[in-house]
């Protein structure tokens, strides 16, 4: 019984973080219509700025630190569209896919030039977990939770109840219905870019924090938030929040039954299977 | 169209040219086809450490037969194509007649056949896989075979009386070979393998396989993992709360695990091949590390690195620089030949024997396990 | 000049996995992100059965077959999917097939890999050394680029364009894109699985670390490169990216350079693919009469 309520807590564990990195992802699916495959860089970016200023020779603490990170992420989010994807905006959605698959390998081989391949950790010291009901907590994951819940919140406020959001929102219904109604398309599109790298530079904090930094750390979860974005049904923002937790605990309690060396199929398996059955519900709504 | 080919030939020729012409033979070449880059570059740089310390100190005793050594380093990326490329480049265009092999032992064994092939000696200093030097006589190694260590664990399982473990290996040619041999003899032993759980390499999360190995509390279990890996592994653990024996192999015992891992390596075992640390060979060898790196932190594997180029030079001053009179005189300078790791005698096999040790981590250091 | 020599082979070897991946992106509008998977599985195939002594004849036309079906199965459900969601549906099947190498010991040995797969032996002749390899390397290719310049000139190749074109207008007369897309796949997964076994008969050792996403960018950057949707880009791809790659082998850097090398050349790689999309989507070798 313990065993199964720790599982499903990790399994919690691990969609926040899955979720936070698949709402990023789908924010720009749904005002740029395309994968962005470096998605997953922007995240290992973001939590590699946090060490760049929590080490030596700066040694700031975490809450100082977090804040020169966030912005070095944005401004990192907002050169990938001016220098790459700018001028591509009208270029067929497969030319967009390269694109991006070519800056993650370039952004991700450029932090092993920078900090090598090794695994580097923010060096807070290991506690032990409390134990609340048998699991065992600890304070970082505490955080995550919260900060994801948080996360959700400002996400939801800003989508829904400020003018940009709102714009964003109907961009990413309709763009030439959105450009005709007068909507700013570029200043759209540049807040959706600083939405998605805030949300990468978070949720690669927080993963590292949980675990440890490592170039290839983006690129590795964010096959997960592939399949949940397409779980939620592509360009759905809550779609991609419950599709990143559905994977999280299914990749979790799935390993009990199945061996661990598949561990990772597990959401490509639901990703699968979901094409094969092809639900009306989550792909009904879609064109 | 034209164009395009101008350009392709261009380029043909550019590499051409880039080929270094042949130099007079003033040294003689080694070449070392080691992981520079890529997944296992970690341990890459510490083994060509070793192996620059090794050829400082032959060439300052005169180098061998008369000439100094020279290694030559090619990159393999950590991969069983490029290191096919890299050893292919050795053999032809630098054209020497002994290589020092790749790491992992399934790029090592990509990359062997090209060696046998081409009638070139290669060696491994950290291959265990026992299949490793099966692509033919010119293969050797001077690192012990996972067939004692596998015995070695499963001795140590028996003598502290865990009867019953679940097995974690890292799920890759290393890990799986070692487990084999694990399970073989523990189970003849009348031990019992509760779980096998393998996972994959340079994860970041392994909760959930943590889990699954500690469900029903077992009093200890079996760990193979690497440093990267387990650094991660025993953090977790220790993060949940899992009270349980860990058993390693000799692949974690470093230094950067405890610097990763902190308290939560305490007290945890492993078996690893002995060498005696006494010996006024290996004083002599680490006072040489600390005058030349300033540091005692000698890389995993490093002191088997640094043997195996003593025994090349060896090899090369009584049987020539050919790889035939390589490969003949390797027997014989082994033969009784004891370096840092101890007895290199070659067996049948072209493969060397070990006795097993137990280490421990106690207050941040890796010592020699008591009871 | 066995190193060469060795390089043609690769650059052989690349260019018909290259040719495969050109039909279905480059002609059909498919953009595979998996291919590798068919790759591996030639080469799996092949190299178990003929380890277990079955003649090579057979062991090609079983991997062939293999990759083609499995090739089959998979596009039922996912070509339903739109140019990037299938991207990623290709892309995830790619690594299921990798752990599938990875784990299923009692068949594939896992992690430990294949090691001292023969060489290939054609109608009583054996292709053992370097030139001889690069001979069947070579004969396959010029085969693959026959085979295929056929096709992309007959209508079926036009109706690729047609897909790959607009879906809509294709639709308006009254094709049956499903179909097309498909039959595309399908044969691209059978050349796919072709170079695969050349791969594993040339090395003679293949381990699921063989198989990986790389691989896929790899092939990318070729198709990318060459000039998609042209008969001969995969193989100007292929020379030029295996050259550059290897010359760099020549430059005699310091040892202590190549930590920097390898995350650099892949950097290059990277920004390649980049400016390519940016300056020159088409590569290198233009389409005749493309519109884009």
């Amino acid at each position: 019984m313990t065993f199964l309520l720790q599982s499903i807590f990790n399994g919690l564990l691990a969609g926040c973080i899955y979720a936070l990195f698949a709402m990023g992802l789908t924010l720009i699916y749904g005002v740029l219509n395309f994968v962005n495959f470096a998605h997953g860089e922007l995240i290992m970016w973001g939590a590699y700025f946090l060490y760049l200023f929590m080490e030596s020779p700066l040694g700031l603490p975490l809450p100082i630190a977090l804040i020169p990170a966030l912005c070095l992420t944005i401004l990192l989010g907002l050169s990938m569209d001016r220098f790459a994807f700018k001028p591509l905006r009208q270029a067929n959605r497969l030319t967009l896919l390269i694109t991006a698959l070519g800056l993650s390998f370039f952004l991700r081989n450029g932090a092993q030039l920078f900090w090598g391949a090794e695994l580097r950790t923010y060096g807070f010291e290991i506690k032990r977990g409390w134990k609340i009901f048998n699991i065992s907590i600890t304070t970082n994951q505490i955080a995550i939770i919260l900060t994801t819940l948080v996360c959700i919140a400002v996400v939801y406020l800003l989508l829904h109840r400020s003018r940009i959001g709102k714009s964003m929102r109907a961009v990413s219904d309709n763009l030439e219905l959105a450009r005709v109604a007068g909507i700013n398309t570029r200043r759209t599109i540049r807040f959706a870019w600083i939405m998605s790298s805030s949300l990468a530079c978070i949720g690669g904090i927080l993963l590292a924090l949980d675990t440890n930094l490592q170039p290839g750390m983006g690129m590795i979860n964010l096959v997960k938030a592939f399949a949940a974005i397409l779980l939620g049904g592509v360009g759905n923002i809550w779609g991609a929040l419950l599709g990143g937790i559905v994977i999280g605990f299914a990749e979790n309690l799935g390993v009990l039954i199945i061996s661990t060396g598949y561990k990772d199929a597990i959401a490509f398996g639901i990703m699968v299977l979901l094409l094969l059955l092809k639900p009306p519900i989550l792909y009904g709504s879609q064109d | 169209m034209k164009k395009i080919f101008y350009v392709l030939f261009t380029l043909l020729g550019v590499s051409l040219i880039l080929a270094p012409v042949a130099k007079a033979q003033d040294t003689y070449k080694i070449g070392a086809a080691i992981a520079l880059s890529g997944s296992i570059a970690v341990y890459g740089e510490g083994f060509k450490k070793a192996i620059d310390l090794a050829t400082e100190e032959i060439n300052g005793k005169g180098g061998a037969k008369g000439k100094k050594i020279e290694i030559l380093y090619e990159d393999n990326k950590s991969t069983p194509k490029d290191c096919v490329t890299a050893v292919r480049k050795l053999i032809t265009v630098d054209k020497v007649p002994v290589i020092i092999g790749p790491a992992a032992s399934s790029n090592f064994m990509a990359a062997a056949p090209v060696a046998q092939e081409s009638k070139v000696v290669m060696l491994s200093a950290q291959g265990a896989a026992p299949a490793l030097t099966k692509a033919g006589e010119y293969i050797f190694r001077v690192f012990p075979s996972d067939v004692l260590q596998g015995k070695g664990i499963s001795d140590l399982c028996l003598q502290l009386k865990y009867m019953e473990v679940p097995i974690m290996y890292v799920n890759n040619d290393w890990g799986l070979g070692l487990k084999n041999v694990f399970v073989e003899n523990f189970k003849k032993a009348g031990g019992k393998v509760t779980d096998e759980i393998p996972y994959d390499e340079k994860k970041t999360d392994y909760r959930t396989e943590l889990i699954r190995a500690t469900k029903g509390n077992p009093k200890a279990v079996v760990n193979l993992t690497y440093i990267v890996e387990g650094s991660v592994m025993f953090k977790q653990a220790y993060e949940m709360g899992i009270n349980t024996q860990w058993i390693c192999g000799s692949a974690a015992k470093a230094p950067k695990l405890v610097e990763l891992a902190g308290k939560a390596v305490e007290g945890i075992i492993g078996t690893y091949p002995v060498f005696s640390q006494e010996t006024k060979d290996y004083q002599a060898f680490r006072s040489l590390w600390m005058k030349k790196y300033g540091d005692a932190k000698i890389p995993i594997f490093g002191e088997y690195n640094y043997d195996m180029v003593h025994l090349i030079a060896r090899a090369i001053d009584q049987g020539g620089y050919t790889s035939d009179g390589i490969r003949k005189a390797l027997f014989e300078v082994a033969k009784g030949y004891r370096g840092v790791t101890g007895d290199k005698t070659f067996d049948q096999d072209r493969g060397v024997g070990s006795e097993y040790g137990v280490w421990t981590v106690k207050d941040g250091q890796i010592i020699d396990y008591k009871k | 000049m066995d190193l060469f020599l060795h390089l043609w082979v690769m650059i052989f070897i690349y260019t018909i996995f290259a040719m495969s991946l050109n039909l279905e992106m480059g002609y059909t509008g498919l953009f595979n992100f998996g291919h590798v998977a068919f790759f591996g599985i030639g080469a799996y195939v092949s190299a178990l059965l003929t380890l277990h002594q079955v003649p090579f004849e057979f062991a090609l036309v079983a991997a062939l077959l293999a990759a083609g079906l499995l090739g089959f199965l998979l596009s039922i459900p996912s070509l339903r999917l739109r140019g990037d969601t299938f991207g990623i549906a290709t892309l995830g099947f790619g690594e299921i097939i990798r752990m599938v190498f990875q784990n299923e010991v009692w068949l594939t040995k896992g992690p430990m890999g294949l090691p001292g797969i023969p060489k290939p032996v054609l109608f009583s002749y054996r292709f053992a050394t370097l030139p001889q390899y690069l001979l069947l390397t070579l004969g396959f290719s010029v085969l693959t680029f026959l085979v295929l310049r056929i096709i992309i000139r007959s209508p079926l190749g036009r109706a690729f364009k047609a897909v790959r074109e607009d879906e809509v207008a294709a639709v308006a007369l009254g094709k049956n894109i499903f179909h097309f897309r498909i039959k595309s796949f399908v044969i691209g997964s059978v050349l796919a699985g072709l170079a695969g076994t050349l791969w594993g008969h040339y090395t003679t050792f293949i381990s699921p670390g063989d198989f990986t996403l790389l691989e896929t960018i790899l092939v990318l950057l070729i198709v990318v490169l060459g000039g998609k949707g042209t008969e001969l880009g995969p193989l100007v791809g292929a020379v030029v990216l295996i050259f550059f790659q290897e010359s760099l082998r020549f430059l005699r850097l310091p040892a202590e350079w190549s930590r920097y090398l390898a995350p650099l050349q892949q950097m290059i790689f990277g920004s390649l693919l980049i400016f390519l999309m940016i300056y020159r989507p088409e590569g290198l070798l233009r389409e005749k009469g493309a519109g884009r």
